[in-house]
């Protein structure tokens, strides 16, 4: 088979063969390192590429198939970790010159588990300094490009993730999400992100710049395939408190179910208030294709999102104090956009944090008398598709937005909620728009009910206008 | 808006993180955000969050 071929499968085509001995890890590691030697040069998605580790992974992954201790559907498949989770003897720079040559003694819960299933790890991929932003263009080790179009950015901030799961480099990454970092790239790449519900995932190992709301979790190629990468990362982590210890279902044992007699909210604020045109025609069209595969549609009301922006306070005071030793020894090294964000954090009240908890509980009650109803949520991933790396504002209905710093946050004013409430919520892609740049749909769901959004994803999945559709870049000699 | 004075005063007083008057025009956006979020609060009665809620009847199936 050759190698081109070999790049563009899912996990779930390449498992059985990969179990069968029809290929073999070594090949597929080879043919994805060539792929991202060819295109790192473009994309620029790795700030530490590791040929030869993945090498010899490949080889230790071959001799124990060889030996009949076959792993699972992981086995042998390449994978991205982003730079911000800890990896044993790698550096683990978090975009950042301040952690530059930051070398972690242990690997992340999350790596382990994804070495331990057999995974073979290409490299540690690019991001927004402290994984702070929706762009990932880095100040330090330069911008992520988006393989559908090189001039355009591929959402942030675990774009690197992203660009290389769109571009076959890596089968799946592993990013994290604190506002939409794994949902975003997902969108502006047109691949599959799950943000799962918060306490799912382990974060041990992963640098929290908010210890309210951030998730590890799977970019991918197909909704199976997030099913697949979901299911070898869950499950209860003794050393992490943040993990609830609920039992971890077969994420795949819904797929391919029939949609009819499910029940989907539409929301009537906040979610369709701000909103590219052509985004809000292709989620609408999603819509339709969901009530088409016989999932009924409600509208629901979300008043209190108005005051979702007041969790921000919250996150500027937990900024300041995760950075604080930086700050205190490493000043000079952080770049503009990301350290004054920070230092404002200095000034907020604890009573105004405490205020922003209660208004995150309020949303979250609200959120949940809303799913009694409903068995998910259907709202655009991002309110534009990927713009311009050089671009410092979007225009949207008439107004402009920053795309950095204070104010920006309208770009993941669709995904951040969910964070706050810490419910399950994906990315799916639902489109293009005329430039060819991607567009997806968000599933949101209930508290631990991953296997129900995977469900609707994946039934969507087969009549999306996206299905089958790659980067050209991905084939180009 | 708060004026820089007391800005200043803060950082004085709570040992943080020095700014000049420069840097302070830089960090005065995101201070500006969170002012606004907090202005929006101002109507809000979240007096009902979690006190006694879960005492009633209708809320968790049993008194």
């Amino acid at each position: 088979m050759a190698d081109a071929t070999l790049v563009t499968m899912t996990i779930a085509e390449l498992a059985p063969r990969i179990k069968a001995r029809d290929i073999s890890p070594v090949e597929l590691t080879e043919a994805a390192l060539a792929q991202a030697e060819r295109l790192q040069p473009r994309l620029n998605t790795f700030i530490t590429f590791l040929p030869e580790q993945a090498r010899v992974q490949a080889k230790e992954q071959e001799a124990a198939l060889m030996r009949g201790d076959y792993r699972g559907p992981l086995h042998g498949i390449p994978i991205g970790i982003k730079d911000n989770i800890a990896t044993a003897g790698i550096r683990s720079t978090v975009g950042s010159k301040v952690l530059a040559d930051h070398v972690p003694t242990e690997d992340a819960h999350v790596v382990s588990l994804c070495k331990a299933a057999g995974a073979i790890m290409l490299g540690k991929e690019n991001l927004e300094e402290f994984a702070a932003g929706s762009t990932s263009n880095n100040l330090h080790y330069g911008a992520v490009h988006n393989p559908w179009n090189l001039d355009h950015i591929p959402g942030g901030s675990s774009g690197g993730g992203g660009a290389n799961v769109a571009a076959c480099v890596t089968f799946a990454s592993i990013g994290t999400d604190l506002g939409g970092s794994v949902r975003g790239p997902a969108n502006f790449c047109g691949v599959v992100g799950m943000k799962q519900t918060f306490g799912r995932v382990s974060q041990r190992g992963l640098m929290v710049t908010s210890f309210n709301g951030d998730h590890i979790a799977p970019m991918t190629r197909s909704v199976r395939d997030s099913a697949l990468m979901l299911q070898a990362i869950a499950g209860y982590d003794p050393l992490d408190p943040s993990t609830v210890p609920v039992p971890v279902p077969d994420f795949t044992a819904l797929l391919g179910q029939d949609l009819r007699g499910l029940k989907m909210g539409i929301p009537r604020d906040y979610y369709f208030d701000i909103i590219d045109p052509e985004v809000n025609a292709a989620v609408r069209q999603a819509i339709a294709a969901l009530q088409a595969l016989g999932v009924e549609a409600r509208e629901v009301a979300l008043p209190s999102m108005q005051y979702v922006g007041a969790i921000r306070m919250a996150a500027m005071a937990d900024s300041i104090v995760t950075h604080e030793p930086y700050l205190r020894t490493h000043r000079d090294d952080y770049g503009p956009t990301v350290l004054y964000r920070t230092l404002a954090g200095q000034f907020v009240l604890g009573r105004d944090y405490s205020k922003a908890m209660k208004v995150q509980r309020f949303i979250k009650e609200e959120y949940a008398r809303v799913l009694q109803g409903v068995d998910f949520l259907v709202t655009p991933s991002s309110p534009v598709a990927a713009w311009r790396i050089d671009a410092d504002t979007i225009t949207l209905e008439g107004k402009t937005y920053p795309v950095r710093g204070p104010g920006s946050g309208v770009t993941a004013r669709c995904t951040s909620p969910s964070n706050a409430t810490g419910l399950p919520a994906m990315s799916i892609p639902c489109g293009f728009t005329t430039g060819g740049l991607p567009i997806g749909l968000q599933l949101i769901g209930r508290p631990f009910d991953e296997a129900r959004l995977f469900q609707v994803a994946h039934g969507y999945e087969a009549v999306s206008p996206s299905r089958g559709r790659r980067p050209a870049i991905v084939g180009a000699a | 808006m708060i004026p820089n004075d007391t800005l200043q005063a803060m950082i004085r007083a709570y040992d943080g993180f020095a700014l000049t008057e420069a840097e302070m025009a830089l960090v005065r956006p995101e201070l500006e955000t969170y002012c606004a979020e907090l202005e929006k609060l101002r109507e809000l009665d979240l007096s009902d969050i979690l006190s006694s809620r879960l005492l009633r009847v209708q809320e968790g199936g049993q008194s």
